[in-house]
C-alpha cells in the first residue's frame, strides 16, 4: 500500500516537472474555466452525466459480456446481443468524453497534474482498443462468440478482463478525488 | 433515547470508527459503491427502456426481466452494504445533509414505483410479453423509475460537494 502511496508521488513529482503544469494553468485562465469556476452546479451536473453514462456503458458491457460467459440472455444469439447493446457503448463513451472534458476545463490542475487521473487514461484506451477489437472479431466471425458454458477458454477470459478493466476504470475515477495534487 | 443518539453510536462503533479513521477504507468503499450503483442503475435501465419501447422490443419482458434482475438485486444488495459503511463514517453528518436525505427519499419512492409495477401492472404480462405495446402503467413505471434513479445519481453525487456545509 505505502509502495503504491510511494510511486503515485514520484508520479505527481514528474508529472510537476512536464509542460502540463503549463497547459493547465493556461486552461484554468480561458474564460470558459473561469465560467465554470463561479457557477457551483457545472461540476456536479457533469459528474452527474458522467456517472449516468458509465451506468449506461458499463450495463451495456455487463449484458454483453455476462452473454459471453453464458451467465444471461441465453435465449438471444451472440449476433442479437451485440447489436442491442454496443451501439449504447459507443454513444456513451462520447457523452463520458464531453463530460470528461468539461471537468478538466472546469478544474485542470486537479485532473492533469493528477497520476491517478493518467492512469485512468491508460485503462480507457485499453478498454477501447479491447472492444474494438471484440468489435472486429465479432463480425468477422460471430460464430466463434456463439460460447456458453463450453465456450472457447480465451473468448472467456477476454469477457472476464473487460469487465474487470471497466471495474478499474471506476475505482481510478473515484481515487481522482483523493489523489495528492 | 433520540434518533440522534443512535447516529452518534453508529459513528463511535468500531467500524464507524474504522471507516473515518483509515486513509483508504472511505475512498475504496465509495469505488466499489460507484460500481454497484452504477450496476443498479445500468440494468435497470436496460429494463425500463424495454418498458418504454425504446430498446429491445423484439425481447419478451418477462426474459428481459429474467435476464437484468437478478444482477440489479445483487448490485443492490452491495450498494446498500456499502453504503451503510459509508454512512457509518459519519451518520450525523449524512442526517443533516438535505441531499442525502433527498437520496434516501428517491430510493423509496423507485421501490414503491417498482412495487406497485411488480404487483398490480406484471399481473396481466403475458398479454403484453412480446410483438405488442405495453400498456400506459407499464410505461409510466419506466419513465419513473429511470428520473428516479438519476435523482438518486445526482443527489449522491451533491453529498460529496456538501457533506462539510451542514454541521
Amino acid at each position: 500500500m505505502s509502495s503504491l502511496g510511494d510511486l503515485l508521488y514520484a508520479l505527481t513529482e514528474w508529472l510537476r516537472t512536464t509542460p502540463l503544469v503549463d497547459l493547465a494553468i493556461w486552461i484554468s485562465n480561458l474564460p470558459l474555466s473561469l465560467s465554470i469556476g463561479t457557477h457551483f452546479w457545472v461540476i456536479p451536473i457533469a459528474q452527474t452525466l458522467h456517472i449516468l453514462a458509465i451506468a449506461m456503458a458499463f450495463g451495456s458491457v455487463l449484458m454483453i459480456n455476462l452473454r459471453v460467459l453464458g451467465l444471461t440472455g441465453r435465449s438471444r444469439t451472440m449476433a442479437q446481443t451485440v447489436r442491442r447493446y454496443l451501439p449504447w457503448i459507443w454513444w456513451a463513451l462520447l457523452v463520458l468524453i464531453l463530460t470528461g472534458i468539461t471537468m478538466i476545463i472546469g478544474e485542470p490542475v486537479r485532473e492533469l497534474i493528477n497520476p491517478v487521473f493518467w492512469i485512468k487514461m491508460v485503462l480507457v484506451i485499453a478498454a477501447i482498443v479491447l472492444s474494438l477489437w471484440f468489435q472486429a472479431i465479432a463480425r468477422r466471425n460471430m460464430a466463434q462468440w456463439e460460447v456458453t458454458h463450453d465456450g472457447r477458454l480465451t473468448i472467456r477470459l477476454g469477457a472476464v478482463g473487460i469487465i474487470l478493466l471497466w471495474c478499474a476504470i471506476m475505482v481510478a475515477g473515484r481515487w481522482i478525488a483523493y489523489a495528492p495534487v | 433515547m433520540t434518533l440522534e443518539t443512535i447516529w452518534r453510536a453508529l459513528e463511535s462503533s468500531p467500524i464507524g470508527a474504522f471507516v473515518a479513521a483509515s486513509p483508504w477504507a472511505f475512498p475504496t468503499i465509495e469505488s466499489i459503491h460507484v460500481i454497484a450503483i452504477v450496476t443498479v442503475v445500468g440494468s435497470i435501465a436496460v429494463m425500463d427502456l424495454r418498458l418504454l419501447g425504446v430498446a429491445s422490443n423484439n425481447y419478451a419482458v418477462t426474459t428481459m426481466s429474467r435476464d437484468t434482475l437478478p444482477w440489479t438485486w445483487g448490485a443492490f444488495v452491495i450498494a446498500a452494504i456499502s453504503g451503510t459503511l459509508l454512512f457509518m463514517s459519519k451518520a450525523t453528518g449524512y442526517m443533516q445533509n438535505p441531499y442525502f436525505l433527498w437520496k434516501m427519499g428517491l430510493l423509496v419512492l423507485a421501490g414503491l414505483n417498482m412495487a406497485v409495477f411488480h404487483l398490480f401492472t406484471w399481473r396481466s404480462v403475458s398479454n403484453w410479453d412480446s410483438d405488442c405495446a405495453i400498456p400506459l402503467t407499464g410505461k409510466v413505471a419506466g419513465a419513473l423509475s429511470l428520473l428516479l434513479w438519476i435523482g438518486v445519481i445526482f443527489c449522491g453525487r451533491l453529498i460529496g460537494f456538501t457533506l462539510g456545509l451542514y454541521e
